[in-house]
């Protein structure tokens, strides 16, 4: 019963924790396997998510936000939930320390649509807290050994304020690249701040990727979502060739729990990757 | 194979059961028939029409141990729990009942990851179906038949069994149930005139009356498909909902669970426990968020669950019209009702 069994989470090592943000209610936590056998079976690709486990707190399901060219670990960014009650697993995980164990089920879910992505330009939007598994896609395709399976890549990400935007060096990195155009943005600038203000949509509009051979993969929250996708059925984006990732309320993450559907799909199993064409055959109930 | 036996000396079969394992039979309880795991042979009733809760925790009990941890300890220590099983022998299970493990089969080890729990109590039973007496008018609940269910239909029990008079005839339908019945020495073998008797009431339950419908499974999942979105329709069958859970709980077909960690002190385990798409915090999010705030929308998704989104999923409706949920409803909410209203619409 205790191999092989999807519900048992595998023991995890917290090698490394990052403090995100300003608010610091957003830390990456950097796990390794205490496993190797364990290690060696959790092959993912971007866009998957895990479950974090904590004894006697339970589970989350969180994207990941490393890559899988990154080898030796893999990570996840975790915001302190719960604005009505506190999210018990991310509290836990937030008073941690690094060299804390704790267990990981997964990988779970699908992916970003690598095959798809393949041989065409790339445009990713990301949002707030949202960029994680976007972040994973972005380091995934930036590898030597991918990069040039994929066209032009330009990343569109903002923040309500500049101290609320993630993976900051790797933002600076990109931007020094010229393989991948890098626009950030926030609501609000500070004093100190010389990049562009403004909200996503806005500045999608203004930038106007091309929808030539082009595919946007399209992660934040929902009222960005609602009023950046206009701005790409504008541009000339089909519905088939803009993806986004969905969030439901999770236990199993495997597809047994009943929880997680919408309509006949359920976001762990089936997605949580869908492209826009998908979604619009499912009822509006998430 | 057809053996027999009398409906007296069913205590005999039940203690030869028990002797290879364990066995769980309908025994009667203040409150009706249930379930139960057996311990002395003298407690298996046929007096029973159905149970009031389905047969379903067999196989996916209500509550299910998982890991055994202590706080205190690394994740290391933790104790994952192993399913030591006997054979099983699930006693008396009616055919629309019989039919529900075939539909949850495709849920739990049929498609997708497999459960491993489900899949290991399944492997370990043997289902002994038996056949709603055909001369008592069926329970006013039941529409068994509007989902092409016989009331003696043996397709899916191991075994399958039926009264004749003072008399219990018992076939084998699978390899399995052959290997066991041929085991068991209270059984004769049954006559000629048995085995007619036997074929012409399966025969003669495939027109056994239930309350009917005519439900073509793709109609209905297109139909519901698009009255998801007419809320006025929803609003009406749920206006006297309390979202209580019950018919749920008591339905065979129903799956959905939670993973709680329930600790004292130090010590505590991480478990499944049943849960149901009722409850108005199912699908609340840490955040706050939540998509099914409205009694309306959960007893939507339960209607659609079953008469639309499995279908489209599974290929199969998620009901068998056992009528459970219809008599244990506390405001008379009736799915073959909802389910005729919608076909209307």
């Amino acid at each position: 019963m205790c191999s092989n069994n999807p519900y048992i989470p595998m023991p995890v090592e917290i090698i490394k924790i990052i403090d995100e943000v300003d608010t610091h209610d957003i830390k990456s936590f950097r796990l390794k396997f205490l496993n190797k056998e364990d290690e060696a079976k959790f092959k993912y690709l971007p866009g998957q998510f895990s479950e974090l486990s904590v004894y006697g707190k339970g589970e989350s399901p969180i994207g990941i936000a490393s890559s899988p060219t990154e080898e030796g670990y893999v990570e996840f960014t975790v915001q302190r939930a719960g604005a009505i009650q506190p999210g018990l697993v991310t509290a836990a995980l937030h008073d941690m320390d690094e060299g804390a164990k704790i267990g990981l089920r997964g990988p779970l879910g699908n992916s970003w649509p690598i095959e798809f992505l393949e041989k065409k330009n790339i445009v990713v939007v990301g949002g707030g807290f949202a960029f994680t598994t976007l972040r994973s896609l972005i380091n995934y395709m930036l590898h030597k050994d991918n990069r040039s399976r994929f066209g032009e890549i330009t990343v569109i990400y903002g923040a309500r304020t500049p101290g609320l935007l993630l993976y900051k060096d790797e933002l600076a990195a990109w931007k020094k690249r010229d393989d991948i155009k890098t626009i950030i943005t926030v609501d609000k600038g500070d004093g100190t701040w010389k990049g562009r203000e403004g909200f996503v949509p806005a500045v999608c509009k203004d930038v106007a990727p091309s929808p030539k051979n082009a595919v946007a993969v399209i992660c934040g929250p929902p009222i960005m979502i609602k009023f950046t996708l206009p701005v790409f059925f504008d541009l000339g984006f089909s519905k088939g060739n803009i993806f986004t990732s969905l969030e439901m309320r999770m236990k199993c993450g495997i597809g047994k729990c009943g929880r997680c559907n919408v309509g006949y799909k359920y976001v762990c199993s089936d997605g949580p990757v869908f492209s826009l064409a998908e979604l619009d055959e499912l009822p509006r109930d998430f | 194979m057809l053996k027999k036996t009398a409906i007296q000396k069913i205590s005999d079969l039940a203690a030869e059961l028990l002797a290879k394992g364990t066995l769980i039979a309908p025994v009667k309880e203040s409150a009706g028939f249930n379930f139960r795991e057996i311990s002395d042979s003298g407690q298996v009733d046929f007096s029973f029409y159905n149970t009031l809760m389905s047969p379903k925790s067999a196989f996916f009990p209500q509550t299910e141990d998982f890991v055994r941890y202590d706080k205190n300890k690394s994740v290391l220590d933790a104790q994952c729990v192993d399913l030591n099983l006997k054979p099983i022998f699930l006693f008396g299970v009616r055919p629309c009942d019989v039919k529900s493990f075939e539909i949850m089969d495709i849920h739990f080890s049929g498609t997708g990851a497999v459960d491993p729990y489900w899949k290991k109590r399944r492997e370990a039973t043997t289902i002994f179906g038996y056949a709603f007496d055909l001369k008592t008018p069926a329970d006013s609940a039941d529409f068994y038949s509007t989902l092409n269910i016989g009331a003696a239909d043996p397709e899916g029990s191991d075994i399958f069994m039926m009264k004749k008079g003072d008399g219990l005839l018992l076939k084998a339908i699978t390899p399995k149930g052959e290997n066991l019945l041929s085991s068991l020495g209270s059984l004769t073998e049954a006559s000629a005139d048995e085995i007619k008797y036997f074929d012409d009431t399966v025969a003669a339950g495939r027109s056994f009356k239930t309350r009917f419908t005519c439900v073509d499974d793709k109609v209905i999942a297109k139909k519901l498909e698009d009255l998801f979105h007419k809320t006025e329709f929803w609003e009406k069958i749920s206006d006297a909902c309390l979202s209580c859970g019950a018919c749920t709980f008591v339905c065979p077909t129903c799956y959905c669970f939670d993973i709680c960690d329930e600790t004292l002190f130090a010590a505590g385990v991480r478990r499944r426990v049943w849960d149901s798409c009722m409850f108005t915090d199912f699908t609340m999010e840490a955040s706050g968020h939540n998509p099914r705030t409205k009694v309306y929308q959960r007893l939507r998704q339960k209607i659609c669950h079953k008469y639309s989104f499995h279908i489209r999923k599974y290929g199969v409706i998620s009901c068998v019209g056992c009528g459970r949920c219809t008599r244990s409803c506390p405001v008379n909410i009736d799915i073959f009702s909802i389910v005729d209203q919608a076909l209307k619409e």
